[in-house]
């Protein structure tokens, strides 16, 4: 009796405790409702296109850049995060990952930016552009200095460009994307404050890498083996005292896997419409955290006051809002497209002799209808549903849907069974009792391939085997090791079918050419070895050849509509030909404490692209 | 002069196995498909040039035995060489060491010294409920696996906000003044403390109770009672100190894991230790940073029992023999 008693009350112990647990995790309506916090509309799109471009003012001999967003209030800090291990470098021409470079980015501005709502080339460390035909001429401002008083002069253009970036130091990428025709660009000094840009002919996406950092002569040069020494130039461990840049923030310190603090820089050359120095927050912390998880903890616990929002979290975040001290802004499609590439290789393998896709599968790849029908059975919108939870819009160009560049007149179909099936009937595929068979009577079995330990393509590997079966496709899906899928794509050529992502440019298709150009080294769905194009056996398909002349042409024009119809034309033959069946894009959700002030969310820059003009509303004097 | 010897002879000992550790790690390492530029090459505007470039610089191109070669020749030089990023793998270490010594150092110091009286009370109290209640507690702490503890206390500490959630200092740190940095890492050190200390404490205690109860088992023991000795005397003269050998042993192993022992724990506390560093270091095989590590925890590990093996010399007479 006595024991029974016992077991009883310590079972309505633990429930009481349950019970508690449910209630204060409900929040027990203890929030207070934050009026500022509510928005007006809350499922459109919260992109607000009307951000005032910063314009230049003179003062006192200044060339000044002035924010046009309303006053705001000195003081206070913005905590925000990176998930990794955090930056491996603060040289901005070393970087090679986007921690890194975002660090530089804070650190060092470019000569231009991008208007955030247009994806325009403005003015930032430079003053204005003028440009005569094929010469650009770029004027500085006067009386802008770096962060140690030095002034930011032509010298230190010329020394960025010619010395450093022509001169193939660091990560040459940008030098790479540079060369036209096998020639870099020229560049002179004409006096102290301009500089002339001259290049051989019309190339579009030379205004926009034009962007890059520039580097304070003074202070890269201090060692007289700098060039030697410049891959470990400004490495983590670099006393931040030291360090000379010009970004709207210095570093104040580096601490490993924990943080990284910059502090206002107060010589910036930014100001507000009361011609008061920016930034206006004064201390901007990055917290370096291991993984998505510990980030919504971090934000929960209010260490942090922005966080990007993945899936499922998204709605949990959306129900609280209202009760909440944060904003969720919907960016839209980022710039990431999520697709299945097929094999369309038909070269043997020199060293073996053996075709690197079976004659058989060749004959089902190299078939635009076979391809098409594969389109076709895919059904994106459960996709989208299922597996991104709805955080994800679906996609059918080779443009992320926020690019400039992107093809709207490609609607896009919904899934269509009917006409898979008689795409397939054209080219003699014969469906029997649920399996198909080419003209020959092959049973088509595909091989599908992704990284392994990614949830979402192996998801997606999944549902697209389902949706194959349905026309009688025979899947085999095997997630590989990330690795041994790179070898597979870049070296062996032994894949059918492979699910992959890809970052794109929204401001700049050009930047594809990698992916586009039947030469180009991620070619993935004709991909030639080093050698054949070397020695010049490239065979293209004839729309290849005509995505090549459509690249090239589009990079000799400079006027946007020109442009725009060329990348039209490109992504219309992409959706025809189906090398590349793209699924969809993801969507950006941002959450961020309402305490933060002038926000202008952009489809092409984020949230705090205008990290100087954000104030923080009750923050500390 | 006797000792002296022991030691040089166990130290001499230890020169091979590290040779074969080292091998074995190196070439395993190497042999696993993961590619150090595997990111790099789905990079669209990375170009050709910039990936031959990187994988000169991480000596990718040579021979997996002449990779070997190099490394170890360096190594003996006393040079633990770069890491993938540039860094010197000497410096990223001495970065990571102290965290992980404050955290492991504070846990042992507990644990040892609430453990080894609890397990003594254990047995004293043999069968009553002080020991019951001891054994329950013990179970529990023993059973709850470490990372779901850690991931229950950090929801624990968001859904409060009595503690910070994770890393080890917060981030206006550097201004505070000395008792201010004090207070701050002891409130980011209580809850990863916590996991550890419940985790070993309970293994710690039973196994003292254990010892305890054998000892006091044992033939003296009972002729001391006979002799009328109080039973004050009989348990600290007699019982401890033969009870405390296996502990000693117990030791050696914990010194071993002072640098990698908490691995797991620092990783869901984000906590910026050796550990966390080298699982990264193992993910993106980074290979010079890992057998750095793996050298270290070999050293540490047969330090540990040289370590032992000596106390045990100097408080046991048995062995001397």
């Amino acid at each position: 009796m006595n024991r029974a008693f016992r077991i009883i009350l310590t079972i309505i112990i633990i429930l009481l405790a349950l019970w508690l647990c449910i209630r204060v995790d409900n929040g027990g309506g203890k929030y207070i409702l934050n009026t500022s916090c509510l928005k007006p509309n809350p499922n459109a799109v919260d992109i607000d296109l009307n951000y005032p471009v910063p314009q230049n003012v003179t003062i006192n001999g200044i060339d000044f850049l002035q924010s046009q967003l309303p006053l705001g209030k000195f003081g206070g800090e913005f905590v925000t995060s990176t998930i990794g291990e955090g930056p491996k470098t603060f040289n901005p021409f070393v970087s090679t990952d986007a921690t890194s470079s975002a660090m530089a980015d804070v650190m060092y501005d470019g000569l231009f930016t991008s208007n955030p709502m247009t994806g325009e080339v403005i003015p930032k460390l430079a003053k204005s552009l003028k440009i005569h035909g094929n010469r650009y001429i770029i004027t500085l401002r006067k009386g802008v200095t770096w962060s140690d008083g030095k002034p930011i002069t032509a010298d230190d253009v010329m020394f960025t460009w010619k010395d450093i970036i022509f001169a193939g130091l660091g990560n040459t990428s940008t030098r790479d994307a540079m060369l036209i025709d096998g020639e870099l660009p020229t560049i002179k000094k004409i006096n102290d404050y301009t500089v002339e840009f001259a290049i051989k002919r019309q190339f579009a996406p030379f205004l926009r890498m034009l962007s890059a950092p520039i580097a304070p002569k003074h202070y890269f040069t201090k060692d007289k083996k700098w060039k030697e020494n410049f891959d470990r130039f400004l490495a983590t461990n670099t006393d931040p005292k030291t360090i000379v840049s010009s970004g709207a923030y210095r570093l104040k310190e580096y601490v490993p896997a924990q943080r990284v603090v910059f502090v206002k820089n107060p010589k910036y050359y930014m100001i507000n419409k009361n011609n008061e120095r920016l930034p206006y927050i004064s201390k901007l912390v990055y917290l370096i955290v291991g993984d998505i998880n510990n980030q919504i903890l971090k934000f929960e616990a209010k260490e942090l006051d922005e966080i990007s929002l993945k899936g499922g979290d998204v709605a949990r975040y959306k129900a609280k809002e209202n009760k909440s001290d944060y904003v969720i802004y919907n960016l839209g499609a980022d710039n990431g497209t999520m697709f299945i590439a097929i094999n369309l290789n038909n070269r043997k393998n020199k060293d073996s002799g053996k075709y690197f896709v079976s004659p058989v599968k060749q004959r089902w790849f190299q078939d635009v209808n076979f391809r098409k029908a594969i389109d076709y059975a895919i059904d994106r919108k459960s996709m989208v549903q299922n597996i991104a939870n709805g955080m994800a819009t679906p996609l059918y160009t080779a443009e992320s849907p926020n690019g400039i560049f992107f093809n709207e007149k490609i609607k896009g179909h919904n899934r269509d069974l009917n006409k898979a099936f008689s795409l397939l009937k054209q080219s003699g595929f014969v469906y029997k009792s649920g399996k198909l068979y080419d003209k020959s009577g092959n049973r088509v079995e595909i091989d599908l391939s992704t990284n392994a330990g990614n949830t979402e393509r192996e998801a997606l590997g999944v549902m697209i085997k389902q949706d194959l079966a349905d026309i009688g496709i025979q899947v085999n899906f095997k997630p590989v090791e990330f690795n041994s899928l790179v070898n597979k794509i870049t070296n062996s050529f032994d894949w059918d079918m492979i699910i992959l992502g890809l970052t794109g440019s929204p401001l700049e298709p050009h930047n594809g050419k990698n992916v586009w150009n039947s030469k180009g080294p991620l070619h993935l769905f004709n991909q030639r070895t080093q050698f054949d194009i070397k020695n010049n056996n490239i065979y293209p398909y004839s729309w290849e050849s005509k995505i090549d002349e459509i690249f090239d042409k589009a990079s000799l024009s400079i006027d946007f509509k020109a442009r725009k119809k060329y990348y039209d034309e490109y992504q219309q033959i992409i959706y025809n030909q189906a090398p590349i069946v793209y699924l969809y894009s993801p969507i950006r959700i941002y959450a961020i404490r309402c305490k933060i002030k002038n926000i202008y969310p952009s489809t092409l820059s984020g949230l705090t692209y205008n990290i100087e003009e954000l104030y923080i509303d009750g923050g500390k004097e | 002069m006797k000792l002296g010897k022991f030691i040089l002879k166990r130290i001499l000992q230890t020169i091979p196995l590290l040779v074969i550790v080292s091998i074995i790690s190196f070439f395993i390492i190497r042999l696993s498909p993961v590619d150090p530029l595997a990111e790099l090459r789905l990079n669209p505007s990375i170009s050709q040039e910039t990936l031959a470039k990187e994988k000169a610089r991480l000596g990718l191109d040579k021979p997996i035995i002449v990779q070997y070669g190099l490394w170890a020749k360096s190594f003996v030089k006393g040079d633990l060489g770069i890491t993938s990023n540039g860094e010197k793998v000497s410096v990223k270490l001495i970065e990571r060491i102290p965290n992980t010594l404050i955290l492991t150092l504070i846990v042992i110091f507990m644990t040892w010294s609430v453990g080894v009286p609890l397990g003594i009370l254990g047995a004293i109290y043999n069968k009553t409920k002080l020991d019951r209640i001891l054994t329950i507690l013990s179970s529990v702490g023993m059973a709850i696996p470490s990372f779901f503890f850690a991931i229950l206390l950090l929801i624990f500490a968001v859904k409060t906000g009595w503690f910070p959630v994770g890393g080890l200092t917060s981030y206006d740190f550097n201004d505070m003044n000395f008792l201010g940095k004090f207070f701050d890492i002891a409130h980011h050190l209580v809850l990863p403390v916590t996991v550890l200390f419940t985790l070993s404490l309970a293994g710690l205690q039973r196994q003292m109770r254990a010892n305890m109860l054998d000892v006091l088992d044992s033939d003296y023991i009972k002729f001391a009672r006979a002799k009328g000795l109080s039973e004050n005397k009989i348990i600290f003269k007699h019982a401890l100190r033969n009870a405390i050998n296996p502990m000693i042993t117990l030791l050696g192993f914990e010194f071993a894991g002072l640098l990698s022992g908490a691995a797991l724990t620092e990783y869901v506390f984000q906590y910026p230790g050796l550990g966390r560093l080298i699982l990264e270091a193992v993910m993106k095989s980074d290979i010079n940073l890992v057998m750095a590590s793996l050298m270290i925890g070999s050293i540490m590990l047969v330090l540990g029992n040289l370590l032992a093996d000596i106390l045990l010399l100097i408080t046991d007479p048995r062995v001397r023999g």
